[in-house]
């Protein structure tokens, strides 16, 4: 994803180098920023489209013959979209993987330095000719740790006190650590066991004291905003479902709301704790008052499971997304649409906010990692195949390279765990900075210490794994 | 003491082999079931993977597995990796929901499976238990499977029997899959079998009954036999192997063949199925007076001389190769493309060019279109502007072999041999045919392109090089790979090849096949009588693959020249050849013997005048990919559309439209007094029931029966030379069913 951070004035010059390549080689690629419509686009279309796409005929009613009537698009919908190729059906059409229905009909595909120059073109900004301006638009996506930090520091913040004892349950085998959760505030982290939620102290590695889910297996484990509530969502398979809020400190259950009759896969809770969200195989976002445990509203608009579900820090949004690669934000009071984002095209396993609620992670089954920015749903930061795992000599085709968690620290870092068995360190800005192998199995969840001090993988096995010292402080 | 060692040894391998035996599927004490070994067999049994399941192409209720299995590393992916923790729960492996639902303890759309104190149960759970291990690689691969017993023989209807299925493995291992494998019969009501594999009797008759386990499906021959008391063997005289093996059979299901026909019915039936029109009366008196007794085979003899029945057999393969012309350039399939091509079919079959060759040349033929007639294979076999090399795999191997291989596209074909490897290499013969404009307008030069790549196998986009079906090692890379398949489909030993001609052949002129339809062949379609088809195939690749010394057999056996009348014990037979069945003829045959008949020629838009129905081919001035008729007349009549290479496309059945227009179209009615041939016959005849016999043998090659001509004779009164009168039973004559029959 090229993304345009600073605008060129149409009056400079070209940079040095830039012309110094132009003169050393006729061959060293152009550079994104350069490709425009007049010098680089039309004569593909003009070979391949036009014919069928252009003056003399509109087939869908489509002209690509100018720019102008290019951007416009046909009956088809968004042809051209300013840095998204993938959802732009000009650039879909001629990469579509079914024969039939790929462009131009009945003949090879278009080639490959053809294709990718397209698809450089429209993600840089749509020029039309060397004198024009990116139409993607100037954006700040950085990352102000003040914004994050008008939660208030609670004056103590709240860790477990004298627990009542609880056996650990009886298992054959560990249960995989299908959730985990730190506190923002304390040097504490939350993880899934067998109708159990363990914490941990995350400096000593201390177990600190279990929490009774007899509810079934905890699927989703958050801790509030400031760190004094703990909410654990989940159940048994096709039987029942509910979310369960505890006082840390106590370890007292405090309400529980939803009565499914799945296990809830996807849960949050508003930063004032006045609202649940939840989500499994129901296909529907449903939205509980903790107060009396009333139904606020209903989200239906997804067409597969809800996997995650996540509030702005800021309340004001929620995210919601489902096992078909569908995205929604939605606003957090009265459950109202307000942007769709689209770009995953397989389960989605976790959303999560950046804390200074500008932007939102998305993870999913397909490889991909986005950060969107949230303002109009532009993705900041787009990254494919992050966690592809390498591929085993003599093999082809598809192997799992799915990204499987993802949490953001209080500093604006993204951790995420993947099917290549690593921990990825992400910097506010979508830079990789660490790339951890995880032993013993799949990690399925994820998150960072509140001082990041460490970074917490739970795996497929049941082991909780402590990486200290990842990010330079 | 050597004796005793030897013995000894001998014993030691007896109770090895003995506890393999027993080993069966149940595991013993501590030993950890494996995904492959022992899930996956549950699965199968269970119907969690069948195709209305979750072996759906898109799965069930967001769970999918492969159909019946195909893909066992996918099926553990998706059942341990997909969405860890939900279907699995290794930490309370009975709270795993694949169990739950699997016992119907929450709701499942497929109900219980099987229950809790189940061993399917008890086997899974302590796979979950053990961390659900995958077991690739380190097991022994199934290889086959054994039936036993192979044969059931059912005095009357109220025994049972049992059967038992034995997997066989490559490391020479067997086991006792009974209690895995699932079971079904073809034809309930003469066999039940039900999921454990007991089977029961139901009606009298003969049928199959299978099992399937892994990729593997085996039958097993049931008959139900009516009671001995009311039947005694006719004995038949045999004249040749084909009646040996046919009244064998018939006397093991206790079923009486019908009598040889008559002459008449002979004559007619041999002249429509070997000259594909009536006999002339000419033929019928002399074939009557002739007092020779080989004169049928003499007659068979004579007809497979004439180049008419080259012209028969040239309008079957026209239309099982698609053979339509037209005026789209893209495709190849000019009109002067199609000339060529029909005109080459005729010359082979005129000149008695072996099958096998004949179809050799269209395999590895090149070069133009216009030119050479073979390489019309393919541009009219497909009909698609560029060749879509899985397509035309499908229905190469559905016309020269028999076999549907098209569902191991996606899968391993569930109720045959043919695996996805099978499929893909298969399909790699034809990944490098090419297709570029020649220098006449309209013409294409095909070639063959060695550069290109082998097909992709679906699962894991493995490029399968070219192999032929049921190969293991991809045939030799250097060229053309088409002349190695050429090679090995023609070859004599290819089964397939030789049993898929003699099969269409003996259907062509008994009406049905050995095996029904003529183009499904496969493990779960069995043919009626497996000796017969073996004989008729031997005799094929024996005589040189020449389709007259086959047809000349066949003609010649008294299975063919049977009665159409059945007798007590045969009317109920429709498949074991116990009688002639009654088949309408084809559309061309229909519209050549009323030409015949009635001496007045039919015209095919297109064509020059004088042109037989039967040397017709479709014509089109667009595009030839569609239905094509060539004529609202063969249309009517259920001609082959040639949109498809199925055998289902001609449709022989009756209909209503049919008898309408033989009533009132324009076929029957302009043709009955033309060319005062009708008038001069009446005025020739001494009498009118001289005049009705004429009518009869010109219209049915036959007499009329004496009611029939009472009747008439009755009808006709005092208006003996009155040509309206003889014009009306001529018109009934040709609106009989008889006439459109052949019987």
């Amino acid at each position: 994803m090229i993304q345009s951070r600073k605008m060129k004035s149409p009056l400079s010059f070209p940079p040095l180098w830039l012309i110094a390549a132009a003169v050393a080689s006729p061959w060293s690629p152009i550079r994104a920023e350069s490709i425009n419509y007049d010098e680089h686009i039309k004569p593909i279309v003009r070979q391949h489209c036009l014919k069928c796409h252009g003056d003399d005929k509109q087939k869908a009613d489509l002209n690509l013959q100018n720019y102008g009537a290019a951007l416009k698009g046909g009956s088809g919908g968004d042809t051209l979209i300013a840095g998204r190729s993938s959802q732009s059906i000009l650039f879909q059409s001629i990469t579509d993987p079914d024969e039939d229905l790929r462009m131009p009909p009945n003949k090879p595909p278009i080639p490959k330095e053809q294709i990718e120059m397209i698809q450089q073109w429209i993600d840089s900004g749509l020029r039309e000719s060397s004198e024009s301006l990116s139409m993607l638009k100037e954006r700040d996506t950085s990352f102000k740790p003040a914004a994050a930090a008008d939660g208030n520091r609670p004056e103590t913040p709240a860790m477990p006190d004298n627990w009542p004892d609880l056996e650990r349950p009886g298992t054959e085998n560990p249960l995989p650590v299908l959730a985990m959760d730190t506190s923002a505030w304390a040097p504490l982290v939350a993880v899934a066991d067998q109708e159990q939620v363990k914490l941990i102290n995350t400096e000593t590695g201390d177990l600190l004291g279990r929490l009774p889910f007899p509810e079934g297996v905890p699927n989703v484990i958050r801790f509030s905003r400031d760190g004094s509530v703990l909410m654990v969502a989940g159940g048994r398979p096709v039987e029942s479902g509910k979310v369960v809020l505890y006082d840390v400190k106590s370890g007292e259950r405090l309400t529980s709301v939803g009565d499914e009759v799945d296990a809830v896969l996807a849960a949050d809770l508003s930063p004032n704790q006045k609202l649940i969200a939840l989500g499994g195989s129901g296909k529907v976002v449903k939205v509980y008052s903790t107060v009396d445990g009333a139904l606020q509203y209903k989200l239906e608009k997804h067409t597969d499971w809800i996997t995650s579900l996540a509030f702005s820090p800021d309340g004001k949004t929620l995210a919601s997304a489902d096992r078909a690669g569908g995205l929604h934000l939605w606003n957090a009071e009265s459950g109202g649409i307000v942007l769709s984002l689209l770009e995953h095209k397989q389960s989605i396993r976790a959303v999560d906010w950046r804390p200074d609620s500008k932007i939102l992670a998305s993870v999913a089954e397909d490889g991909k990692a986005v950060w969107w920015d949230v303002s109009d749903g532009f993705p900041a930061y787009n990254k494919s195949d992050i966690h592809a795992p390498k591929r085993p000599k003599g093999t082809y085709g598809k192997i799992p390279n799915g990204v499987l968690a993802a949490r953001f620290s209080p500093a604006g870092y993204l951790a995420t765990t993947g099917r290549d068995m690593t921990v990825q360190i992400w910097s506010p800005d979508g830079k990789l900075e660490k790339k951890i192998p995880v032993e013993g199995g799949l990690p399925l969840s994820t998150a960072m210490a509140f001082d990041q001090s460490c970074v917490i993988t739970g795996t497929v096995s049941g082991e909780v794994l402590f990486q200290r010292d990842v990010i330079e402080k | 003491m050597k004796r005793t060692t030897a013995l000894s040894l001998r014993l030691v391998q007896a109770i090895a082999a003995f506890a393999i035996l027993l080993s069966s599927h149940s595991i013993g004490a501590g030993e950890t079931p494996g995904f492959r070994r022992d899930i996956m067999p549950i699965l199968f049994r269970a119907g969690c993977n069948t195709g209305t399941c979750h072996g759906a192409a898109k799965g069930k209720d967001g769970f999918m597995l492969s159909l019946f299995g195909y893909d066992p590393k996918g099926d553990y992916y998706r059942i341990v990796n997909e969405m860890p923790g939900r279907r699995l729960n290794p930490a309370a492996p009975d709270q795993s929901l694949l169990l739950k639902k699997a016992t119907g303890e929450v709701p499942h759309t497929g109900g219980e499976l099987f229950t809790r104190d189940s061993e399917f149960y008890d086997e899974i759970r302590d796979w979950i238990a053990a961390g659900a291990p995958d077991d690739e690689s380190d097991i022994p691969e199934p290889v086959g499977l054994e039936l036993s017993p192979e044969r059931f023989v059912f005095e009357d209807k109220t025994t049972e029997g049992q059967l038992k299925v034995t997997a066989l493995y490559d490391d020479g291992s067997k086991r006792d899959v009974t209690s895995l494998a699932r079971f079904h019969s073809n034809n309930a009501s003469v066999i039940e079998i039900d999921e454990d594999g007991r089977i029961a009797p139901s009606g009298n008759g003969d049928s199959h009954v299978f099992a399937r386990f892994n990729r593997f499906t085996i039958g097993a021959e049931v008959i139900v036999l009516p009671p001995a008391e009311d039947f005694t063997w006719s004995n038949p005289p045999a004249d040749n192997y084909i009646d040996e093996i046919v009244f064998d059979r018939l006397e093991k299901l206790r079923i009486n063949p019908s009598e040889l026909c008559d002459d008449e019915t002979f004559l007619r039936r041999i002249t429509l199925d070997l000259a594909a029109r009536p006999p002339t009366p000419d033929e019928y008196h002399a074939f009557i007076a002739d007092p020779s007794p080989k004169k049928r085979e003499a007659k068979i003899e004579e007809l497979l001389g004439h180049d008419s029945f080259a012209d028969l057999w040239t309008a079957i393969w026209s239309e099982q190769l698609r053979i339509v012309g037209g005026n789209y350039a893209p495709v190849g399939t000019y009109i002067k493309a199609a000339d060529t091509y029909q005109e080459w079919i005729r010359k082979q079959f005129r000149d008695g060019r072996p099958l096998n060759e004949f179809v050799a040349d269209m395999v590895v033929a090149s070069g133009s279109n216009i030119q050479n007639g073979p390489v019309n294979l393919y541009t009219m076999l497909s009909h698609e502007p560029k060749l879509n090399p899985k397509g035309f795999a499908a229905d190469f191997s559905q016309v020269f072999l028999g076999i549907q291989i098209q569902c191991a596209e996606c899968h391993n074909h569930p109720f045959d041999r043919w695996t996805m490897d099978d499929y893909y290499g298969f399909v790699s013969f034809f990944t490098g045919v090419t297709r570029k404009p020649g220098v006449e307008s309209r013409e294409k030069r095909i070639y063959y392109d060695t550069k290109a790549a082998p097909a992709k196998h679906l699962l894991d986009e493995r490029p399968v090089p070219a192999k032929t079906l049921g190969a293991v090692e991809p045939v030799s890379t250097k060229g053309d790979p088409r002349r190695e398949l050429a090679k090995w489909l023609t070859s004599g030993e290819n089964e397939h090849f030789s049993r898929n001609l003699a099969n269409r052949i003996w259907a062509q002129l008994l009406g049905k096949g050995v095996v029904t339809p003529v183009d499904d062949m496969r493990v779960s379609n069995p043919p009626v009588n497996g000796p017969l088809l073996d004989a008729l195939s031997e005799h094929l690749v024996a005589s040189g693959f020449d389709l007259r010394s086959l047809v000349r057999e066949i003609c010649n056996s008294r299975v063919y020249q049977l009665s159409s009348q059945p007798n007590a014990t045969n009317k109920m037979d429709t498949r074991q050849f116990s009688r002639a069945y009654m088949r309408r003829l084809r559309p061309e045959i229909i519209m050549d013997s009323v030409v015949a008949i009635t001496g007045q020629q039919r015209n095919f838009s297109g064509f020059p005048s004088g042109i037989k129905a039967i040397e017709h081919y479709p014509r089109t001035g667009g595009a030839t990919s569609g239905p094509h008729f060539g004529d609202t007349f063969f249309e009517t009549f259920g001609r082959s559309s040639r949109a498809t290479v199925s055998s289902t496309e001609l449709k022989l059945e009756p209909t209503l439209s049919q008898a309408l227009h033989m009533s009132v179209g324009d076929t029957v009615q302009p043709r009955l007094s033309a060319n005062g041939r009708l008038k001069k016959l009446v005025e020739k005849s001494a009498s009118p029931a001289e005049a009705l016999e004429e009518l009869f043998i010109l219209t049915l090659s036959r007499k009329p029966t004496p009611f029939e001509n009472e009747g008439l004779v009755e009808l006709i009164g005092e208006e003996s030379k009155n040509i309206d009168v003889y014009e009306d039973i001529f018109w009934s004559l040709l609106n009989s069913t008889e006439f459109s029959f052949n019987q």
